[in-house]
């Protein structure tokens, strides 16, 4: 029992106790020199029916959180499979694709800010030179390309991980079923949507939840790379939190608190319930 | 039949290529960059770097700072693996190896945090380090860390002692083991694969954390890594050329590290996902 005391005392200071204190919070008016003052459930009425930011926040989240799961895994999935069909250099394409997951969102965020860039920026540079001019675009400047913008780099970054846990799941399948399959004359496409998708359905499901988790958290790349704007557009559920916490100067660590509670609570209300409709007996695999 | 499967197999091989520009291309980019001024780049954003500007690499490095950013770096990384390697390990064998009541409850404890949001313990944390005077400190934030890599770390862990077979373990009691020769004897060198996994995915999750240090440090002599390439993004935000040698000595040492444990990094990135 004394090999959990240290690990389970950190678990207890650093993170029960801070949730714990984050729900007090969101109960009180919470200022620096002055005591706390109990407010009841203000915050939670202003947040779900007048805060405008942060159903904005709570829609964004949720389309990254949903679009860039299904874009991860259906890309890393055709990766692997492409990988799997014996291609030459297939150990090269592996590692360079993995690459991106190892480096820092700060990193990744300023090399995109750059291919967004207006004037010189890869994507406006491809689109002028075949001719495009009319496509060209501020990505990051104009509220409806935004969001997806930032959501074509989270996939960038993510894409090669998916595909890394898509190979090995496809490599531990029992080789004779592809290969009668291929026997039978059956097709690419149709390999991958009858044989290969329905045996490696516990996998894709896991990576998609996991995903999901991931998603809802997403901070580090919207705040090097548009701060949450223009106009709202790319705020998410942390951000909003973290600007109301830490950078708008109310003083007040309720609100802020308050939203994290939401957050936590829609969190979990859709994890549970995907892994519920998921219906997999098996325990979820992280 | 041949020829046709040789048209399809370059398809793929072409796409396949495609791709690899799109996920290395920018890399590239700015490594090339990073050779060139800002002068050079704003003639030609994609000219190749000739003359190569070397000495673009010392002038970054000294003059923002980035000896310090890159000390409290491995401090904090270092601190932090250590503590959850040594800590993880011993949760993870207790957890798996004694049956006591309470058990799945912890384990099904530490798990659900996995699923948090970061903001629903942050602001606790920021308020819990002002009390403790930990706010604005190293250690403030390697502890943080510790906490916030802990459930991942036994989780994978747990999952790999569970399945170390029992008879070892009886055989070492039999041997008159106490419970902690078990763990330092037995567990921990079986386990070392398991750890080395951890301690992979740990490095490179706190090395490149962004939204804890940028709210618990203030301090620019305490700034890790990522914040300082923010800062250096910030005093440099005209300068392209500049900005990119900051970002490439920042991206450096984990390609260096990619280019010889490549395997063993995949590996442990991905140990969460699979099993």
């Amino acid at each position: 029992m004394t090999f959990l005391l240290p690990a389970f005392i950190f678990y207890l200071l650093f993170t029960a106790y801070p949730i714990i204190k984050t729900f007090y919070n969101s109960v009180h008016l919470i200022q620096p020199n002055a005591s706390d003052e109990f407010v009841g459930l203000s915050y939670y009425f202003d947040i779900l029916f007048d805060d405008r930011i942060f159903s904005n926040a709570l829609v964004n989240t949720f389309i990254w959180a949903t679009a860039a799961p299904i874009i991860d895994v259906a890309l890393g999935l055709i990766l692997a499979t492409a990988l799997y069909s014996k291609i030459p250099f297939a150990r090269f394409f592996r590692l360079a694709w993995f690459t991106p997951v190892l480096i820092s969102y700060v990193v990744v965020g300023v090399i995109w800010m750059w291919i967004y860039n207006y004037d010189w920026g890869v994507v406006n540079t491809l689109l002028r030179t075949v001719g495009l001019d009319a496509w060209t675009e501020v990505w990051l400047g104009n509220p409806s390309t935004a969001l997806w913008s930032l959501i074509l780099v989270d996939a960038w970054k993510w894409v090669g991980f998916h595909m890394v846990v898509c190979l090995a799941a496809l490599h531990s399948l029992p080789s004779e079923v592809i290969e009668a399959a291929e026997l039978d004359n059956c097709g690419w496409f149709d390999k991958l949507v009858y044989i290969k998708i329905p045996m490696l359905k516990t996998t894709l499901v896991n990576l998609l939840i996991l995903a999901f988790i991931g998603k809802m958290k997403i901070f580090d790349l919207v705040w090097i790379m548009t701060k949450g704007g223009p106009l709202w557009s790319t705020e998410t559920l942390a951000t909003y939190t973290y600007k109301r916490a830490f950078q708008w100067d109310t003083f007040n660590l309720g609100y802020p608190s308050a939203i994290a509670v939401v957050s936590f609570g829609i969190v979990l209300v859709l994890v549970l319930s995907m892994s519920w409709l998921s219906r997999s007996r098996e325990r979820l695999e992280y | 039949m041949l020829a046709r499967n040789v048209i399809v197999r370059s398809l793929i091989l072409i796409v396949l290529a495609g791709y690899t520009a799109f996920a290395a291309g920018p890399f590239v980019w700015v490594a090339i960059m990073s050779l060139r001024t800002t002068t050079e780049i704003s003639d030609n954003p994609y000219g190749l770097p000739f003359p190569a500007h070397w000495w673009k690499y010392p002038e970054a490095w000294f003059n923002s700072n980035y000896e310090i950013y890159f000390l409290n770096s491995v401090l904090i990384t270092t601190g932090a693996v250590l503590l959850l390697s040594v800590m993880g390990a011993m949760a993870a064998h207790c957890l798996a190896r004694y049956k006591f009541r309470g058990n799945r409850l912890i384990f099904f404890l530490i798990f659900s945090t996995i699923i948090l949001p970061p903001q629903i313990t942050i602001i606790g944390i920021f308020q819990i380090l002002v009390n403790y005077g930990l706010y604005d400190t190293r250690v403030g934030l390697m502890l943080v860390y510790v906490a916030m890599q802990m459930p991942l770390t036994v989780f994978i862990l747990e999952g790999f002692f569970a399945r170390l077979p029992q008879d070892l373990f009886d055989a070492a009691r039999m041997d008159g083991y106490s419970d902690f020769e078990i763990f330092w004897k037995i567990t921990l060198p079986i386990g070392l694969p398991a750890i080395s996994t951890t301690v992979i995915l740990n490095m490179i999750y706190i090395w490149n954390e962004f939204l804890f240090a940028v709210v618990l440090l203030v301090d620019d002599g305490k700034r890790t890594l990522p914040l300082g390439i923010q800062r250096f993004m910030g005093d440099n935000l005209d300068d392209t050329g500049m900005l990119a040698t900051g970002l490439m000595i920042a991206v450096i040492p984990v390609i260096v590290a990619y280019v010889f444990f490549s395997e063993r990094m995949i590996q442990g990135m991905t140990a969460g996902a699979v099993k």
